[in-house]
């Protein structure tokens, strides 16, 4: 009975510590994480560049329309920063994607994530929220 | 049995040696600390590597001893399941062992992390991306081991800390084990500083597109190359810490299964690794070696130099340099006073690696120099240099899709005119050249014009210089420049030339089109006025009508087109996507060129778009051309709606600023009679606006296996060759065709530009072989142009417009008939029956192979009859009269109406 209590109390203690460092270790990094994921940028805007490549996105206009894509590959997170006829091209595996963020081949088969992003009334910023 | 022998005798299982290499990795760790700056991890290396070598070998140091430690962990591990029938660790033991696996190769991965280069940044994505995708505890995981996005603090402390405290730990605990034995000790240090000083650890210039991985990683690189869903790999790793566990504490069937596993696993491993090291590059697209670019593209890992403790600068020298591109660039220390460049071009800004390659982080002459392309730009060369992904890379990959750089129509047309292809419409480039008869002609005579024939040496563009990729168009020599670089070429040890950097800007004159447009059509000269003669070079006359191009062509005056009069120059009409292609290939120059006459002289409201709205390219140009240009209407082509940015329209008048010189003109309109009804209205504005245009008849082409010729693609003398006997040279109005296309059809100029006989017998060595003759006709855009254009008659009443050849034309009445006649000035050839320069017999017309294009034909015989029905009018009729001015308008209604003095002709002949 008493030693059935002392495993008891180390498996609670030894429990209760594992919560606590998951509790720490959660306020450490998650929650951070969490507020640091949440992104607004301003960047300066030219309608007429196809592509622009920006650290974390791309911006295309195209056919008149303005669309922001991660510039994070969907296979592995590499960062897409080239254009080659018409298709972005990861360099470190090769995808390809249209100029609509559709993977056109592989490895990746995901299409790029894409930003809700607005013009400034004078067209020359872009504000994107990802 | 011979094994376990040479085991007993070794008595290592290289365990010592690898804690001998821990050891030194701690040592050099620590001290490489010191000059390290995690906040700028590349600029901090870099700046070590080119300033303090001393710093550099301690890297190197740190790089080698941990790079043996993990392949003498390894080993160690292999000797163990090797001599050992079992291993019998207790679990616990096992466990941590097997996981110290996965924590060597996390300490090697964040060190290589810590260089903060491309291929760095690039592995750290793939890290944080893997780690994020395992379940649950994916993103704590990742955000736990990675840290804040671009920062590198978490990392630099998982590396010295956590990581090396975890390795110190288990060697400890599993080997019993503090410090190595002095041998091991010794040996070591010694292999390690030979090592250290002869080979530099690996940084990425930044420039090169390839990215990789660690040598122990492009194995694994290579596999999740092949999954779409990498996560697996994370199973894959599990598998192998398993494998490793089970070897470590199972018996039997177990052990041995897993063991084997291993050892296959790891043989097929090391294929992956050498796929990834020797045959993967740019994109990781699979490269052969001999490729070209392969050593840039695939080699460039293994690009490594010793450590020179005696750099060829002090640290002072090289502290005043600017930081590049988020580096220290050695180069910038000699070369630290050059003159002549554009601001974006500026060394300050881009420094000299980006252009020229060799190694930016050198420390003396020979190493900086070692690779370096001293010509850059060339068409070989131009995406490592003009073309990388910081600068033009939208550009170079357009390039070869130019006329300019794949002469696709060129090789095309003379495959046809050879009767090696059936069209001269085939898309083709330089490349595809082979060993036909047309494709050696080729070689020999006409293919030094395109941008792929590389420069090979310094100064300026000449009316001789021919390709130079980006150079051809874009190198000018101010004076200044050119003055040094004449200076260093008559003395060799000047080198004030290299503080006079040639400019490589939006300078583009004339000249720069002038070595090759000289030729062929002879559109840069007969621009400037110039038409070539068969005249040899030492009887030329000494007069101003007179010119000597290349030393041996000599020309004769003969009119100067109206733009060149006005100093306008080719790039005031012709722009970027039309010169350097759009990034569709086409067959022939007149479908490339975009610009037209009428884009600038037309009649009503021309088509327009806003300066806000060009195209990146174009806004770019403009700005540094012309400053500001906000609120500028620009002109666009009709074409392909392309903007003409030295244009503008405002209060109804359309303006024109010249690129260089900035002169503004105000542009014309079309005269009333170009406009005025229907009659000309399928009459291209070059047809009647042409001065006057080369032509060149009864040209032979034979094959001589003993003349000593020229291989223009190889750029060597080679025996045998093809010879052009060339006709006669002239200059007059050019003939006219109809270009007929599915949306118009159009009068246009046209030269006899291939009435030519072809012995292709010595080449082909078969008899059967018989002569071939041609008689093909050429469109041509002259560039010519006069403001006044042809006389009506020198259409109407011309027989070289109409393409009978030159001769007497004559209109006559005869019993109350009106009859045409026509009495050719040459003979009729043997080959077809028609005079030497005539496209068609009188009156007649041919069909086939009449042109060098498909979509040219001479004027059908009722065509010949609308014209020549006019010219009978002209005969009697000044051009400038009523009736004829009201023929224009209403021919039909003219001809109702005429005098019965007015006698037509009679087309039914006897």
């Amino acid at each position: 009975m008493e030693k059935h209590s002392r495993r008891k109390f180390l498996q609670l203690g030894a429990a209760g510590i594992g919560l606590g460092m998951a509790f720490l270790w959660d306020k450490l990094t998650l929650r951070n994480n969490h507020i640091l994921s949440q992104k607004q940028h301003t960047f300066p805007f030219n309608k007429n560049k196809e592509v622009t490549f920006l650290h974390d996105y791309i911006i295309v206009n195209k056919d008149g329309k303005t669309e922001v894509f991660s510039s994070h590959c969907t296979h592995l997170g590499c960062v897409i920063n080239k254009e080659e006829n018409g298709r972005l091209v990861c360099p470190c595996h090769g995808s390809r994607y249209n100029l609509e963020g559709v993977p056109v081949k592989g490895p990746a088969y995901k299409p790029l994530e894409k930003f809700t992003a607005t013009i400034s009334k004078d067209g020359d910023h872009i504000n994107i929220k990802s | 049995m011979k094994t376990d022998n040479w085991h007993l005798k070794l008595k290592t299982t290289y365990g010592a040696l690898a804690l001998a290499l821990f050891s030194f990795v701690i040592i050099s760790g620590i001290l490489l600390a010191i000059p390290f700056n995690v906040e700028k991890p590349y600029n901090s290396i870099s700046t070590m590597v080119v300033m303090n070598p001393w710093a550099s070998y301690i890297r190197n140091f740190h790089y080698w001893s941990s790079q043996f430690f993990l392949i003498f962990s390894l080993l160690h591990l292999y000797d163990h399941y090797h001599k050992k029938s079992q291993i019998g660790l207790k679990k616990g033991m096992a466990f941590r062992l097997s996981l110290g696996v996965l924590i060597i190769f996390l300490a090697m991965l964040t060190g290589f992390l810590l260089k903060g280069d491309a291929d760095s940044i690039q592995a750290r994505q793939i890290l944080f991306t893997l780690s994020e995708r395992i379940p649950l505890f994916g993103n704590l995981i990742a955000f736990s081991l990675l840290g804040k996005e671009g920062s590198y603090q978490l990392i630099y402390v998982h590396h010295i800390a956590t990581f090396t405290v975890f390795i110190a730990i288990i060697i400890i605990e599993h080997s019993k084990k503090f410090w190595p034995k002095a041998g091991d000790f010794v040996m070591v240090f010694l292999g390690l500083a030979v090592l250290s000083y002869l080979f530099t650890a690996p940084l990425h210039d930044n420039l090169n597109p390839s990215v990789k991985g660690p040598w122990y990683f492009v194995g694994f690189q290579e596999i999740l190359h092949w999954l779409s869903h990498p996560e697996w790999s994370l199973m894959l790793i599990l598998f192998l810490l398993l494998l490793v566990y089970i070897t470590n504490t199972e018996k039997g069937k177990a052990m041995f299964f897993s063991k084997r596993t291993l050892l296959v696993l790891t043989g097929v491993y090391l294929i992956l690794t050498l796929i990834g090291l020797f045959f993967r590059g740019e994109n990781w697209q699979w490269e052969n070696p001999g490729q070209s670019n392969y050593n840039y593209n695939v080699l460039s890992n293994f690009k490594t130099e010793r450590v020179d403790f005696f750099p060829d600068f002090t640290q002072k020298q090289l502290l005043e340099t600017p930081t590049v591109l988020g580096r220290k660039e050695s180069c910038l220390v000699c070369h630290n006073n050059a003159h002549g460049f554009v601001q974006s071009h500026n060394p300050e800004t881009i420094g000299c690696f980006s252009c020229h390659g060799g190694n930016p982080f050198a420390t003396d002459k020979e190493q900086a120099h070692h690779n370096m392309r001293l010509i850059p730009g060339n068409m070989d060369n131009a995406a490592q240099s003009c073309g990388t992904a910081q600068c033009h890379p939208n550009i170079t990959q357009r390039v070869p899709t130019s006329l300019m750089d794949n002469l696709s129509g060129m090789i095309s047309v003379d495959r046809y005119v050879f009767g090696e292809q059936d069209s001269p419409n085939t898309i083709t480039e330089v490349s595809q050249l082979g060993h036909s008869a047309a494709d050696e002609h080729l070689k020999n005579l006409c293919i030094r014009c395109h941008l792929g024939n590389p420069k090979t040496e310094t100064g300026p563009v000449t009316e001789a210089s021919r390709g130079g990729g980006c150079l051809a168009c874009h190198l000018t020599y101010q004076p200044n420049a050119l003055h040094a670089w004449e200076k260093h070429k008559k003395i060799s040890s000047d080198t004030a030339y290299l503080q006079q950097h040639a400019e490589i800007s939006l300078n583009v004159t004339s000249n720069h089109c002038f070595g090759c447009h000289s030729r062929s059509a002879r559109i840069s000269t007969s621009y400037e006025g110039w038409t070539e003669t068969l005249m040899d070079a030492k009887k030329m006359p000494d007069s101003s009508n007179y010119r000597l191009i290349e030393g041996s062509r000599v020309f004769k005056y003969a009119g100067q087109d109206v733009h060149h009069k006005l100093r306008m120059e080719c790039i005031d009409c012709h722009n970027s996507y039309e010169l350097m292609g759009d990034g569709t290939r086409y067959a022939h120059e007149e479908d490339q060129e975009n610009v037209q006459c009428i884009d600038c002289h037309f009649s009503g409201k021309p088509d327009l778009t806003a300066a806000k709205n060009l195209d990146d390219e174009s806004a770019k140009i403009a700005a540094l051309r012309f400053g500001n240009v906000e609120g500028r209407e620009m002109l666009t082509t009709h074409k392909k709606n392309h903007p003409l940015i030295n244009t503008w329209y405002k209060d109804d008048t359309a303006f024109l600023i010249t690129k260089n010189t900035k002169k503004v003109f105000a542009m014309k309109a079309p005269a009333a009679v170009c406009t005025r009804g229907e009659a000309h209205k399928d009459v291209s504005c070059s047809a009647c606006h042409s001065g006057w245009a080369p032509t060149c008849i009864g040209c032979h082409n034979s094959y001589d296996p003993n003349e000593e010729g020229y291989n223009m693609l190889t750029n060597k003398m080679q025996k045998g060759s093809w010879v052009e006997y060339t006709g006669t040279y002239q200059a007059q109005l050019p003939s006219l065709g109809m270009r007929i296309t599915k949306d118009k059809k159009e009068v246009i100029p046209v030269i006899p530009g291939m009435i030519l006989s072809i012995d292709k017998s010595n080449f082909t060595k078969r008899k059967h072989d018989s002569l071939l003759f041609r008689r093909l006709f050429a469109p041509i855009a002259p560039h010519t142009t006069t403001a006044e254009g042809r006389s009506c008659k020198s259409c109407h009443n011309n027989p070289d417009a109409l393409g009978y050849g030159s001769g007497t034309l004559t209109y006559m009445i005869k019993g109350g008939k009106g009859i045409w006649k026509f009495d050719p000035y040459y003979a009729n050839s043997q080959h077809d029956n028609l005079p030497e320069d005539a496209w068609i017999g009188f009156l007649q017309t041919r069909t086939g192979m009449v042109s060098t294009r498909t979509n040219v034909k001479p004027f059908t015989v009722k065509e010949q009859q609308k014209i020549l029905l006019v010219g009978a009018c002209l005969t009697c009729h000044n051009a400038n009269s009523k009736v004829m001015k009201e023929s224009l308008i209403d021919f039909q209604k003219v001809l109702k109406i005429r005098s019965p003095k007015c006698i037509l002709p009679d087309w039914h002949r006897e």
